[in-house]
């Protein structure tokens, strides 16, 4: 402390130097991490799922079975959702499984979204109903398609499993009407937790261990693909995904692959792709499969895609799989707690764990807090001591007029006491009324964006969200010039980038913990505002900073987002208000209240020759 | 048509002789979706002051004499009652108690704390009798239920009953408990109806329940009176399944001649597809079959006094359905969906259902109420009880008493308890579904919650009971050792008022409540990471140690070279010396 004490006394805080190596060894960190000594090899944690240690027997006339109703189902893709539910329903029941029904109603960006769930309970024989595990399938997948076989496989499953003595738990067959709204409704509706347009359910089991929901639209594949991210960017714990691993590579000898990395070598490029894909993922913090919605409620679920058409693996395979992950979750004598719940996957077999990675996203948040002292530090000290001594006066009036209810008496007093002593660093007063208005004001405003793109129609989402954009770049010269009768000095300005800095600091930190990837990805967009010297700066200087931070805007990142897609903006509007209705996701919140605000004040500081602000 | 479904009380009620000292029978009846229950019934009759032989077990008796208990049950449950799909559970669910064990007695006590501690008597004894860990009924898990239980048995109007109850719903109830239940039967499992009981084939039920009622029954003047137990074991058997066992203990998938397809369905030929229609038939079975053996003759003991034959066994089934007996039995049909048979000694007695193809159920019939429970919500913090209470009877209301036992660890907050009717009640009842609560707040460490309410549910309409609770956080040597996989909170108890007693409101000692009880729950409480705090021990211990150990020895140790001692490396006295010098004691000697 002694030494940093006295860095401090001595006005000498390099906080430049060590906000730039802060974000340099963050980046170096996090580009460490696909390496060998930084990963670290999956390995199961929990003993009792012993994967792949049971033989499974599905296959040879269930075969025969999965075809019927794999025609089944096709007979019924351009049914009702009513005739639909009710011949999946007869199946189930036909099956000697408890059928029950839900019909759900979304609304959101002025799109309705309608559904009817239908799912069955194979109690376990001398099962107490207390604990269950979820096999689900959507009628359509993620992308809309016709999930036949994936359906077909749900309910021959559920007839063959019925025939084993050996569960402990209830096993839930659900098939939902999409990837996107039923699960989420059958979910909510599981906990008591539904909106009002949301049936409550006929038929309930007990505490869910585990889902596994199936994406399974042509009945031959050659991989799986492992989808594994819920919402908010919560995961699954890690065990589950490694007894699927296991399973498919020691079992099944399937090819598992993992957030669309369909070649991967191995390699240090492709373990960096693989994590950067993942970090996509959690960042946005959307569903990206049925099971996304489980996660919030602490039941850890996956995904599993069948990838590559005409493959050479069909629904004996994935059967089998099935049926040995359930036998697995069946072994679990406790919830999932072994393994971890923050990882990243870079691999099927290598990760990084929350204790490797997390402090390269603090790092990056860390300068900006670190900035934030050092520009406070630097705000109660005068530049320079000759200048401070030629003219003490105008500050004064200026400060009095800025702070109109500070009163004149304070301001005096600090004078006196700042004056006399030539010797001592001088302390100048800081005139705090004006930038904690403007920082808190722009923090508020970050609600109106926050409202109107989750209630906005979906015709007005794109016209909307362009105005936006003009709106937020020139609303910083709008405050710049508005400031200008208030006659800021530069102390404001530095006071303004501190307070914004500091906040967006704070805020990143904490949500390093619990969403890693968009903390590291706002914060890496943020760097500029750190580093923008705006009170020294040249005309030139100044256009470059304002070009640097209007393209690293929250605006464009969502251009951005949309073109990774290939979606219109307004698409990707529609998905987060429609994330915002019905998952409950908070990304929204992160970019226009954390994001969007630091943003405006990295602008604002840009624009501060419109005040009239003197410069240096 | 064929008629409604029969219950076991119906018929084995007055078939019995009341006057025999031991008797047993056995119903079967088919369920639909080739399930088959199967009640036994064993009653053995001894007299009050067990003075001399009788047929009734001595260990159970010196037990109830010990305790002064005057009226036992004893309940051993596994699985679930589907009442959607089988009907209102046999002998209208007194016989079935909840998930894992339940026990309510009848204690004679001068005042509370004598009855706890014979109950405490009570349960340690039983605990060893019945090898459950019935013991584990402390006070945290005993209540005192005023309006759910009502005595079965006649009791001296002037004594001093208590009644306490307690249930273990993690109980996982076994073999090790068909045990000590089959040698308290005087013909031991070995002849008769209970040689069917075969352990491996009643835990592979669907849903199996033991009981034990231990009551005195005296005629209607007081005299003659006599301690009758009551043993029964009900269970549904999946008879599909027990069939499959037989091919061996892995279901594997059927061969192709096996299967039964939908003949009517183009793709059956064109892609060798096949829709199965096997369980819409009912499966051909023998006694065998399902219980691994048949019945070996009758028990010498159960006869009538006359001597006469008395049909211990009762099938009921439809009227369409063929039956084939072993040879030297006839059927004697006691109406057109009821058959019943006389075992004969030393004659093994087994019966073969025929396949019925398409399936025919007997006519079903609703339950008094459908009841489920679940928790809502989610988090650590706290929670929801959320009861879906359905009355089916579309003309009559259904009076009930809701029985919650809850554990100390799950507070309740009876401010949020909530009734809500689906449908507004008609206007002549009373505006509010609860009639009458009784509620004994919880004790931390002490005692559970006990919540009784008394409630109304009008024809056709369903009633949702909710209420909101906190979860406590235990202390850590409060956890169970086991892997923790959540605490069990057991099942409510539903006991259905006679529709008589909505009357008179008293209820008659002949009526008893209809009983019925919910699934248990399983609540997940914030716990610590048990191997975490070890980790941090062993860690932070090393650290301790090493910096502790360095910094003691550089405060003080004098570091001396080794040529500076004197004495070092002579001989063994020097040696001496020199460690009596370095403790103070060897300066001082040289000095003198």
């Amino acid at each position: 402390m002694g030494a940093l004490t006295q860095l401090l006394r001595r006005r000498k805080f390099p906080y430049r130097i060590v906000s730039v190596l802060s974000v340099f060894v963050g980046v170096y960190w996090f580009l460490q991490l696909p390496t060998n000594e930084h990963s670290r090899g999956t390995y199961m944690s929990e003993n009792a799922l012993m994967p792949g240690q049971v033989h499974t027997y599905f296959g040879g006339t269930e075969s025969m079975i999965f075809r019927a109703y794999h025609h089944e189902v096709e007979a019924l893709e351009n049914a009702t959702s009513t005739r639909r539910v009710e011949m999946l329903g007869k199946i189930m029941k036909d099956n000697g499984l408890e059928v029950g029904r839900q019909k759900y109603t979304y609304e959101a960006s002025g799109e309705v979204y309608k559904g009817e769930n239908v799912y069955s309970i194979l109690q376990a024989p001398r099962g107490d109903a207390t604990e269950a595990i979820v096999l689900c399938a959507g009628w359509r997948n993620a992308e809309g398609e016709l999930n036949k076989a994936g359906v077909a496989l749900t309910l021959s499953l559920g007839r063959y499993l019925k025939r084993w003595s050996l569960w402990s738990k209830d096993i839930i067959f659900l098939i939902t009407e999409d990837s996107r709204a039923g699960p989420q409704a059958w979910v909510d509706a599981y906990h008591d937790m539904q909106s009002t347009s949301v049936e409550p359910l006929p038929v309930k089991s007990g505490v869910i261990q585990g889902a596994v929901a199936i994406d399974y639209p042509h009945k031959n594949f050659r991989a799986y693909h492992l989808m594994y991210d819920g919402i908010n960017g919560q995961l699954p714990n890690l065990d589950l995904i490694n007894s699927l691993i296991k399973i498919a590579d020691n079992q099944m000898h399937v090819d598992v692959k993992l957030q669309e990395m369909w070649d991967h070598t191995d390699s240090y490029k492709d373990r960096l792709r693989t994590m950067a894909r993942g970090m996509v993922n959690q960042a946005l913090g959307h569903s990206s499969g049925a099971h996304s919605s489980f996660i919030p409620y602490h039941i850890d679920a996956i995904t599993i895609q069948m990838t590559g058409e005409n493959g050479w693996y069909n629904e004996v395979t994935i059967g089998r799989t099935l049926e040995s992950i359930c036998r697995s979750l069946n072994n679990l004598l406790e919830h999932f707690h072994q393994s971890f719940f923050f990882y990243l996957l870079m691999h099927p077999h290598r990760f990084v764990s929350i204790g490797t990675y997390l402090p390269s996203a603090m790092l990056i948040a860390i300068n900006f807090t670190i900035t934030a002292i050092g520009l406070w530090l630097e705000s109660g000290q005068p530049k320079d001591k000759k200048e401070k001594d030629k003219n003490p006066k105008p500050e004064i009036t200026e400060s009095e007029k800025a702070a109109l209810d500070t009163s004149v008496e304070s301001s005096n007093k600090t004078t006196e006491i700042a004056t006399p002593s030539n010797d001592e660093p001088l302390i100048v007063e800081r005139q705090l009324l004006l930038p904690v208005t403007i920082v808190v004001a722009i923090h508020a405003l970050g609600f109106l964006p926050l409202y109107l793109f989750n209630n906005l129609d979906k015709a007005a989402l794109t016209p909307v969200f362009y105005a936006f954009t003009v709106f937020s770049s020139l609303l910083p010269p709008v405050i710049s010039l508005a400031l200008r009768p208030l006659a800021p000095t530069a102390q404001t300005f530095t006071l303004i980038k501190s307070f914004s800095l500091l906040l967006l600091g704070l805020f990143l930190s904490t949500l390093a913990t619990i969403n890693f990837s968009l903390s590291f990805v706002i914060g890496l967009l943020s760097v500029p505002f750190t580093f923008t010297r705006f009170l020294k700066a040249g005309i030139f200087e100044r256009i470059l900073f304002w070009g640097v931070i209007q393209v690293l805007s929250p605006m464009m990142a969502l251009e951005l987002v949309a073109k990774y897609w290939g979606l219109p903006v307004g698409d990707i509007l529609m998905e987060a208000a429609f994330g915002w209705k019905v998952w409950g996701m908070w990304t929204q919140v992160v970019v226009f209240g954390v994001w969007w605000p630091a943003w405006i004040a990295a602008q604002v500081g840009v624009w501060s020759p419109l005040s009239g602000v003197q410069r240096d | 048509m064929s008629e409604a479904p029969v219950d076991p009380s119906t018929i084995i009620s007055h078939s019995h002789s009341s006057t025999s000292d031991y008797s047993e029978s056995l119903f079967l009846r088919t369920l639909p979706n080739n399930a088959l229950l199967a009640s036994f019934q064993f009653r053995t009759n001894g007299t009050i002051d067990s003075s001399h032989m009788s047929l009734f077990p001595q260990s159970l008796n010196q037990v109830l004499k010990a305790s002064h208990t005057k009226e036992l049950h004893l309940k051993f449950t596994l699985g679930r009652w589907k009442a959607r799909e089988y009907g209102p559970e046999p002998w209208e669910g007194r016989t079935a108690g909840g998930t894992g064990v339940e026990l309510w007695a009848w204690v004679d006590a001068e005042d509370d704390a004598q009855a706890e501690q014979r109950w405490k008597t009570l349960t340690n004894a039983l605990s060893g009798l019945f090898c459950a860990s019935l013991n584990f009924i402390d006070s945290t898990r005993t209540i005192r239920p005023i309006l759910t239980f009502h005595p079965t048995g006649t009791h001296d109007p002037t004594s001093n009953l208590h009644l306490l109850h307690g249930s273990l719903p993690r109980e996982p109830v076994c073999t090790e408990n068909l045990t000590p239940f089959l040698k308290l039967l005087p013909c031991k499992g070995k002849v008769g109806v209970s040689s069917l009981l075969d352990g491996h084939k009643l835990f592979d039920a669907a849903w199996q329940a033991m009981s034990i009622d231990v009551r005195p029954l005296c005629d209607s003047d007081g005299t003659n009176c006599k301690l009758q137990m009551e043993q029964t074991v009900d269970m549904v058997i999946d008879v599909e399944r027990s069939l499959l066992k037989q091919n061996g203990p892995i279901p594997k998938p059927k061969e192709r001649h096996q299967l039964v397809c939908d003949g009517s369905k183009e793709y059956l030929t064109t892609d060798d597809a096949c829709l199965p229609l096997d369980n819409v038939k009912d499966q051909q079975f023998t006694l065998t079959d399902v219980f691994g053996r048949g019945i070996r003759g009758s028990c010498p003991l159960d006869e009538m006094e006359n001597g006469e034959a008395r049909e211990q066994v009762c099938l009921n089934v439809p009227e369409q359905r063929g039956v084939y007996l072993s040879e030297g039995y006839q059927e004697q049909k006691l109406s057109k969906s009821l058959r019943c048979y006389a075992l004969k000694e030393n004659q093994d007695f087994d019966l073969i259902l025929t396949e019925q193809s398409p399936s025919i159920k007997l006519p079903s019939t609703e339950p008094l109420l459908y009841a489920e429970r679940s928790f809502t919500g989610h988090g650590q913090e706290r929670g929801g009880v959320q009861a879906v209470l359905r009355n089916p009877s579309l003309t009559s209301p259904v009076n009930f008493v809701y029985l919650e036992s809850l554990p100390w660890f799950m507070k309740p907050y009876l401010h949020t308890l909530r009734a809500n009717l689906d449908k507004p009640a008609p206007t002549n009842s009373s505006s509010s579904p609860i009639l009458e609560t009784h509620y004994r707040p919880f004790l931390d460490r002490k005692r559970g919650t006990q919540l009784e309410i008394a409630l109304q549910v009008p024809a056709n309409t369903t009633l949702t009971l909710t209420y909101e609770f906190d979860k406590a956080i235990l202390r850590y040597t409060e956890y169970p050792p086991d892997a923790n996989r959540g605490f069990d909170i057991a099942p409510a108890i539903i006991a259905i008022l006679p529709p008589s007693s909505l009357s008179d409101g008293a209820l008659g000692a002949t009526q008893q409540p209809t009983y019925l009880r919910t699934t248990s729950l399983l609540l997940p409480l914030p716990t610590p990471d048990f191997s975490m705090p070890y980790n941090v021990i062993i860690l932070t211990s090393t650290v301790m140690a090493l910096a502790f150990g360095s910094i003691l020895n550089l405060l003080i140790r004098r570091f001396v070279g080794a040529d500076e001692v004197p004495g070092v490396g002579s001989g063994l006295k020097e040696k001496v010396r020199g460690k009596l010098r370095r403790l103070g004691l060897g300066g001082k000697k040289k000095e003198e």
